[in-house]
Parts: C-alpha cells; sequence; structure tokens
C-alpha cells in the first residue's frame, strides 16, 4: 500500500524534473530563470516532505526569494537571448555518465545502510545550536557574504566604465 | 544493495530524483555554449545535489540542518557573484557565449 506521501514525494520529484528540462532546454532566459525557482521551490517541497522543515524555509527565502529573484531581474533587464550554439550529444553523454557515476557510488557503497529518518528541529534549537557548535563557521560565513557582496558591486561598476551614465 | 533496500522508498526515490535532476544539470552545462545557460544549468545541478545529499547527510541528528544552511548561504553569495561578472562581461564584449571568453578587451 503506497501513502499518500509517497505519492506526493514522486509528483514532486516528477515536477522538479521537468523544471530542470525546461530550465535546460527554453529559448527565452526570464523564462528558464523562472523555471528555476519552481525547480527550488519543489526541492523546498522535497525537503519538507523528509522533515527538514528549516532547511526547506530557507531554501524557499534565501535562494528562490532572493538569488534566483536576482537572477531573473538581471536576466530582464539586459534583456539576454538563448539563441545560443548546442552540443546536444556531448551533454547526453556527459549527462549520462553523471548519473550512472553518482547511481554506481550511491548503490555500491551502501550509503543508503547509514539513512535514519530526518531529526525534526525547531527554530531555537537549530539556531542555538548554529551559535555554539558552529560559532566559526557562522562568523565565516557573515565575513564572506560581506566580503562577496562588496565585490559584486565593485566587479558590477568596474565593468561597465560609462555604461552607468 | 540489501543495504540500500532497507531504507524507506520514499527517500530512496527523492534521492534517484536528485540523481536524475543533477544530471540533467550536467547535461545543460555541456549542451550549450551561453554563459547565462550555464550559470542557471549549474544552478540546476545545485538542486539536484541538495535533494540527493541531505537526506543522506541525517545519520546525525540534526547535521542535516546545519549542512542545508550553510550550503545554501554559500550558494546565494557564488551566484550574486557569478552574475556580477556576468554583467560586467556582457557590457565589455556585448555577448554571453563562451567560445570567445579570452577575446575580452581590457
Amino acid at each position: 500500500m503506497i501513502s499518500w506521501t509517497a505519492v506526493w514525494a514522486i509528483v514532486i520529484g516528477l515536477a522538479s524534473l521537468v523544471a530542470a528540462y525546461y530550465v535546460i532546454r527554453s529559448k527565452d532566459f526570464v523564462y528558464a530563470s523562472s523555471a528555476l525557482a519552481i525547480l527550488g521551490s519543489m526541492v523546498a517541497a522535497e525537503l519538507a516532505i523528509l522533515g527538514l522543515g528549516i532547511v526547506s524555509a530557507f531554501l524557499v527565502i534565501v535562494y528562490v526569494g532572493a538569488a534566483v529573484m536576482f537572477i531573473i531581474i538581471t536576466v530582464s533587464l539586459l534583456g539576454l537571448r538563448g539563441d545560443e550554439r548546442r552540443d546536444s550529444g556531448v551533454g547526453v553523454l556527459v549527462a549520462l555518465l553523471t548519473a550512472a557515476l553518482w547511481f554506481s557510488v550511491a548503490l555500491s557503497a551502501g550509503i543508503y545502510g547509514l539513512y535514519v529518518a530526518p531529526h525534526p528541529v525547531g527554530m531555537t534549537a537549530a539556531v542555538g545550536g548554529l551559535l555554539s557548535r558552529y560559532a566559526l563557521v557562522v562568523a565565516l560565513i557573515v565575513i564572506a557574504q560581506a566580503a562577496t557582496l562588496v565585490e559584486a558591486i565593485s566587479v558590477a561598476r568596474k565593468g561597465g566604465g560609462n555604461g552607468g551614465k | 544493495m540489501a543495504m540500500a533496500m532497507a531504507a524507506n522508498p520514499v527517500d530512496l526515490a527523492i534521492v534517484a530524483f536528485g540523481i536524475l535532476v543533477m544530471a540533467m544539470g550536467a547535461y545543460g552545462l555541456t549542451y550549450s555554449r551561453n554563459l547565462v545557460r550555464q550559470l542557471l544549468s549549474v544552478e540546476v545541478a545545485f538542486n539536484g545535489l541538495l535533494m540527493m545529499l541531505l537526506p543522506l547527510l541525517s545519520v546525525n541528528a540534526s547535521s542535516a540542518t546545519y549542512f542545508g544552511v550553510v550550503v545554501i548561504s554559500v550558494v546565494s553569495a557564488e551566484i550574486i557573484v557569478v552574475v556580477a561578472i556576468l554583467v560586467s562581461y556582457y557590457r565589455a564584449s556585448r555577448s554571453m557565449s563562451s567560445d570567445n571568453l579570452e577575446e575580452v578587451p581590457e
């Protein structure tokens, strides 16, 4: 007897495959970027099914809501087109090799035997754990985020020359 | 293989879908010569990797949560930097093709 959770997981997985295909094949980059946002939402839904609620919310807020929206807005403002040269044969070969490699590694190494159901973590416990056990990592991430933001602004302004005037 | 069958079929299905999504990202990365498409393909592969690895990283109680938060933060910063570089490149060369990367004017 298949549970409704399994049905939802399979349906959302199929939808994420369709969204991924649309990201790769769509000729309009704005639509492709929007499909990437949908893919991120589908992955967040899968993570929520697995019990990783905080990661799911973080993925939607930070990744889909900020980073992917940044891509969409940038592509829209630049007016980029998707009429690029394509090598279909190499792509299929690389995709098959990648899938075969990961399936063989995952199955032969037996790492699925280590799997346990994700332990539900509340927001207070997650933040407390991050700040107590991973304080140095959090500090490094904050510094790295600030540095990349400054660097991104610097690169964008430098490359433009008089483009902004 | 016998150990793999011991896991929950729902989790195995999610991991399998993650591998397929990551393979599609690898396909897009080599299929196109456009830098924007390649960036989008890398992000597709990242989503697949997240879907595949987060269930496996929950061997310890809450390590998947910490790992997910850290990785998503880093990838979001990476997207901002890469898009800034692409904007700069597009302004300099009026092209998004990766074929003539070495011909960009100073």
